[in-house]
C-alpha cells in the first residue's frame, strides 16, 4: 500500500557475503538502542528478539524489509527512509544472525518418539495442542534450537530456565507450600500457573515467603530414564510435528 | 426568551464580579509574581515542580500518614495516546479548576479537574519524517503565563496556545529537526522569559538553551551548550569547528531558579557520539554538565561537570533540586543532583564549590569524587555492571524532604558492557557509536533515601525490576512514587514504609504525581500509559 513498498519480493543482496556485515554496521547504530546489540531485544521496553524473526513460517525477507521501511504503527517503532539497498543489508544481517534450528533431519525414529513423548513429557509440553501447560509449547522448538542445545535441555533442564517458566515456591499463612512458574510479579503481588497447571495470582502480604528457586520443575532426564537413542527419537517426533 | 433573558444576566454578573481578585485571577491568568509564590496557594500546580526550587515537596497535609490507605481513584481520563516503548512523561499543571495536560505526539488538553472531561484539545500535525522525535515521541509538560500556555515539538519548535480555548498564538522553530533535533521538555518561565532546552544529542547537533519573549515570541537569548572554536571550555574539544558543531549536549529537561540570585540551573546532555570518544579527546564541556545562567542574559556564571568525557550516554538532564540548609554548621545555599552517573552531588550554587559526591548505586566507573570534584575513574565500561545507558537513574523527578533532610529518588540497579564502533554519522540519522550488551537478568529498581549530608542509604524500598518512576513527597510525611510493574505508591517519608498502593495496568515511566486542594480535598495525580487517574480519600 505504501509508496515505500518494494515490488521485490526476494532480497538481490542475498547471495552476497559482504551484505550481512555491513547490515551488522548499521544494525549496531541504527537499531541496537532498542533491540540489543545482539539483536536479542529488550525486555523492559518491549522490544522484540528478532533473532526469532524467522522462526515464524510468515516472515519473509519481503516482509521483514515492510516492516523495517514502514515501521510498526502505533509502537515505539518508526518508519526508516534508509536506501532500500541498506534496508536488504538490514535484512541480510537479521537472516545471518537468526535462531537457526534444528535444519538437518533427526536420525530418529518418530513413532517411538510420540510414545516417549507421552509417556514423559506431555503433562507439562504441548505439542500442535495436545498437552500440558506448565512448561513451554514445544510444536516448533525445533526450528528455534539446535539438537544438542535441546538434548542439554532434557538432561540438565535447571541450566537454562526461560523468563515465564521460573520455578517458585509460595509459602502460605497456614504453612502450607505451592509450587508453580512465575508469570509476573511486583513489589506487592506474584501470578503463577501452579504445579497443577492452574493459573493463581496471590497478595504478597497474604504469603509467609516468596521463595525462588534455582531448581527447575522439569525432572532432569538421566540416561537411566532415557538413552541418547531414546532422545533422538522424541526430537524426530517434535521435529515431524511442526 | 428564556434563554437571552439567562445571557443577560450571566454578562452584567460577571461584569459586576471583574474588580474582585477571584475572577481577575481567572480572566488574567497567574502572573510572574503567582509563579514566584509556588505552593502557597494549594489550589494551583503552575509549574513543573510545582514551584521553582524543584523539590517537588508539596506542604499539603490532609492526605496523611494514617488515612493514606483510604486513598481511591475518583477519575481516570485516556489520552488515546500510545507511546510504546516510553511512557506518558507530563506534569500536568492546573489553576482555577482547569488542568493543562500535554501527552505523547504532541497532543494537549485543557481539563475538568473535577471530572476528568475536556475541554479542548489540540493536536499537532506531525511531519512524517521525525528523526529522533520519532523515537521518543513524548513531552514533559506545558509552562504557563497569563491566559498562554507554551509547548515544545517532536519537530524541534515552541508554541504558544490561548489556555482558554487550545488556540495556537505563535510558533516559532528552534532547529532544523531534520538534521537530529527534537523538543521534548516543559518550558521554564521566568520573568517575561520562556526558557526552552534541545533533544537529539546523538544526532548531529549542538546543544542549546534559549529564552523567547512570550508576547512577541522573539528569541531574546541563547546559551549554546559546546562552545564555539576559541570561547572558553573550546580547550576540552578538540580543535576543529566541525566537531565543536555537532558536539551533542542536549537540554531536554527543564531547570530550576533562584529568584534572590537570578539564576537558571539547567542539566547538559551526553556528548555525541555517545560511546565512541576517539574523535573527542577531552573533558568536552559542557556536556554532562549542570550549568547556572543569568536569566536576564544567558550569561554562564558557573559550571560543574558530573562526567568529564563521557562513554556512557550519562546525559545529566536531571532536575537541579534547590534548598538552603545548614551545611557543617554554616547556612548553605545548595544544589542538589542525583546522577545518571551513579553519584549524588551536592554543590554550593551560589559559587558551584564542590561539597559532597557519594555513590547511591553499586556503580564500578568510579567509587569516589576526589577534592577537587572530578571523579576517580575505576573503569570505562569494557569490564561490565556499570549502570546502563539508562543510568543509575534518569530525568524523572526526585523530591527534597526538608525536614528530614532526605533526597529521595528512584534508583536503577544494572550491568551493562559498552562496545564503542566508529559511527556512520550521517545527517538525520542517530550516532551512538557502538552497542551496550545489558545483563537482564542482574537488573533490579529501589525507592531510596539519601541523607543529604552524607550521602548515606537511610532506607530503600525495593522493586523486582529496574524503574523509571518519578517521586513527590508532601509535608504530611508522605512520599509518592511510580513504578517499572505500574504500582503508584505511598510511603512513609520518614521510615519508607510502604502504606499503600495502587496498580494503574502498566508502568509509570519518566512522570511523578502532583497534589493540590480542590473544593477542600486533596487529590493526588499520575499518569501511567495511556491514563491519567486523580486519587481521593473519599469521592469528591
Amino acid at each position: 500500500m505504501s509508496e515505500f513498498t518494494s515490488a521485490q519480493e526476494v532480497n538481490p543482496l542475498a547471495a552476497d557475503p559482504r551484505a550481512a556485515r555491513a547490515g551488522g554496521s548499521i544494525f549496531r547504530a541504527q537499531c541496537a538502542t532498542c533491540h540489543g546489540a545482539d539483536a536479542k531485544g529488550i525486555q523492559s521496553i518491549e522490544a522484540p528478539d528478532l533473532t526469532l524473526m524467522f522462526t515464524r513460517s510468515e516472515s519473509t525477507d519481503a516482509s521483514v524489509f515492510r516492516v523495517i521501511r514502514e515501521g510498526v504503527p502505533g509502537s515505539i517503532m518508526p518508519p526508516h527512509a534508509f536506501p532500500d539497498a541498506e534496508i536488504w543489508m538490514l535484512v541480510s544481517y537479521l537472516r545471518s544472525v537468526a535462531i537457526a534450528g534444528t535444519s538437518a533431519q533427526i536420525d530418529g525414529d518418530p513413532r517411538r518418539g510420540m510414545t516417549l513423548f507421552n509417556l514423559n513429557c506431555s503433562r507439562c509440553h504441548r505439542v500442535d495442542n495436545l498437552g500440558g501447560s506448565l512448561g513451554p509449547d514445544l510444536s516448533t522448538i525445533t526450528n528455534r534450537r539446535s539438537q544438542d542445545a535441546l538434548t542439554n535441555s532434557i538432561r540438565n533442564p535447571s541450566a537454562v530456565i526461560a523468563r515465564r517458566y521460573k520455578p517458585v515456591t509460595l509459602v502460605t499463612e497456614d504453612n502450607g507450600r505451592i509450587q508453580g512458574t512465575v508469570k509476573s510479579e511486583d513489589a506487592f503481588s506474584i501470578q503463577i500457573m501452579d504445579s497443577n497447571q492452574v493459573l493463581r495470582g496471590f497478595r504478597k502480604s497474604s504469603l509467609q515467603e516468596v521463595i525462588h528457586e534455582d531448581i527447575s520443575l522439569m525432572p532432569s532426564f538421566t540416561e537411566s530414564v532415557l538413552s541418547g537413542e531414546d532422545i533422538d527419537d522424541v526430537l524426530r517426533f517434535l521435529q515431524s510435528a511442526r | 426568551m428564556k434563554t437571552t433573558l439567562q445571557s443577560n444576566f450571566c454578562i452584567a454578573v460577571v461584569i459586576w464580579l471583574l474588580p474582585t481578585t477571584t475572577f481577575s485571577q481567572s480572566i488574567e491568568g497567574p502572573s510572574f509574581e503567582d509563579l514566584l509564590a509556588g505552593f502557597s496557594d494549594p489550589n494551583r500546580w503552575l509549574t513543573y515542580s510545582g514551584d521553582y526550587s524543584g523539590t517537588r515537596h508539596s506542604p499539603l497535609t490532609q492526605i496523611n500518614p494514617t488515612n493514606v490507605e483510604e486513598l481511591r481513584p475518583v477519575w481516570t481520563f485516556q489520552s488515546g495516546t500510545t507511546t510504546r516503548g516510553r511512557g506518558w512523561e507530563t506534569t500536568p499543571l492546573l489553576d482555577e479548576g482547569v488542568l493543562y495536560v500535554t501527552g505523547s505526539n504532541n497532543l494537549a488538553w485543557a481539563l475538568d479537574a473535577r471530572t476528568g472531561r475536556s475541554f479542548w484539545q489540540y493536536r499537532r500535525n506531525l511531519p512524517d519524517d521525525l528523526t529522533y522525535g520519532a523515537s521518543a515521541p513524548v513531552n514533559r509538560g506545558f509552562g504557563m503565563l497569563g491566559n498562554q500556555l507554551f509547548m515544545v515539538t517532536l519537530d524541534a519548535h515552541l508554541m504558544s496556545f490561548d489556555r482558554r480555548t487550545g488556540e495556537v498564538l505563535w510558533e516559532r522553530e528552534l532547529a532544523d529537526y531534520q538534521i537530529g533535533y527534537s523538543a521534548t521538555m516543559a518550558p521554564l518561565v521566568v520573568g517575561n522569559k520562556v526558557i526552552v532546552g534541545i533533544s537529539g544529542g546523538e544526532y548531529q547537533t549542538r546543544g542549546f538553551i534559549d529564552a523567547f519573549d512570550p508576547v512577541s515570541g522573539e528569541r531574546i537569548w541563547r546559551f549554546n551548550t559546546i562552545p564555539g572554536p576559541g570561547e572558553p571550555g573550546s580547550e576540552t574539544w578538540p580543535n576543529d569547528p566541525q566537531i565543536l558543531a555537532q558536539g551533542g549536549g542536549g537540554t531536554w529537561m527543564n531547570g530550576s531558579y533562584d529568584p534572590d540570585l537570578n539564576l537558571i540551573y539547567w542539566g547538559v546532555g551526553n556528548p555525541n557520539p555517545d560511546y565512541y570518544d576517539e574523535n573527542r579527546p577531552g573533558d568536552n564541556l559542557y556536556t554532562d554538565s549542570i550549568v547556572a545562567l543569568d536569566a536576564n542574559t544567558g550569561e554562564l556564571r558557573w559550571h560543574y561537570q558530573f562526567t568529564p568525557h563521557d562513554v556512557n550516554d550519562w546525559d545529566s538532564n536531571h532536575m537541579p533540586v534547590l534548598a538552603n540548609i545548614e551545611w557543617e554548621g554554616e547556612p548553605r545555599r545548595v544544589v542538589m543532583v542525583g546522577n545518571r552517573n551513579g553519584f549524588f552531588y551536592v554543590l554550593d550554587r551560589v559559587s558551584g564549590e564542590f561539597l559532597l559526591g557519594e555513590p547511591f548505586t553499586a556503580t564500578t566507573w568510579a567509587r569516589e569524587i576526589g577534592d577537587d570534584g572530578r571523579p576517580i575513574i575505576v573503569n570505562d565500561g569494557s569490564l561490565g555492571c556499570l549502570p546502563d545507558p539508562w543510568g543509575s537513574t534518569n530525568f524523572y523527578p526526585p523530591t527534597f524532604f526538608p525536614g528530614l533532610d532526605l533526597f529521595i529518588l528512584t534508583a536503577r540497579e544494572t550491568c551493562a558492557t559498552y562496545v564503542p564502533e566508529l559511527p556512520a554519522n550521517t545527517r538525520g540519522q542517530s550516532n551512538f557509536g557502538g552497542t551496550v550488551f545489558i545483563d537482564a537478568e542482574q537488573g533490579y529498581g529501589a525507592l531510596r533515601a539519601l541523607d543529604i549530608h552524607t550521602g548515606n542509604l537511610e532506607w530503600e524500598f525495593t522493586y523486582p525490576s529496574p524503574t523509571f518512576g518519578g517521586v513527590m513527597s508532601t509535608a504530611s510525611g508522605l512520599v509518592f512514587a511510580g513504578d517499572h510493574e505500574g504500582n503508584f505508591m505511598a510511603f512513609s517519608a520518614a521510615t519508607g514504609e510502604n502504606l499503600w498502593h495502587y496498580q494503574t495496568g502498566t508502568r509509570i515511566w519518566g512522570a511523578a504525581a502532583i497534589t493540590y486542594m480542590l473544593d477542600g480535598l486533596q487529590y493526588v495525580l499520575i499518569p501511567s500509559g495511556t491514563t491519567l487517574t486523580a486519587f481521593a480519600t473519599r469521592m469528591p
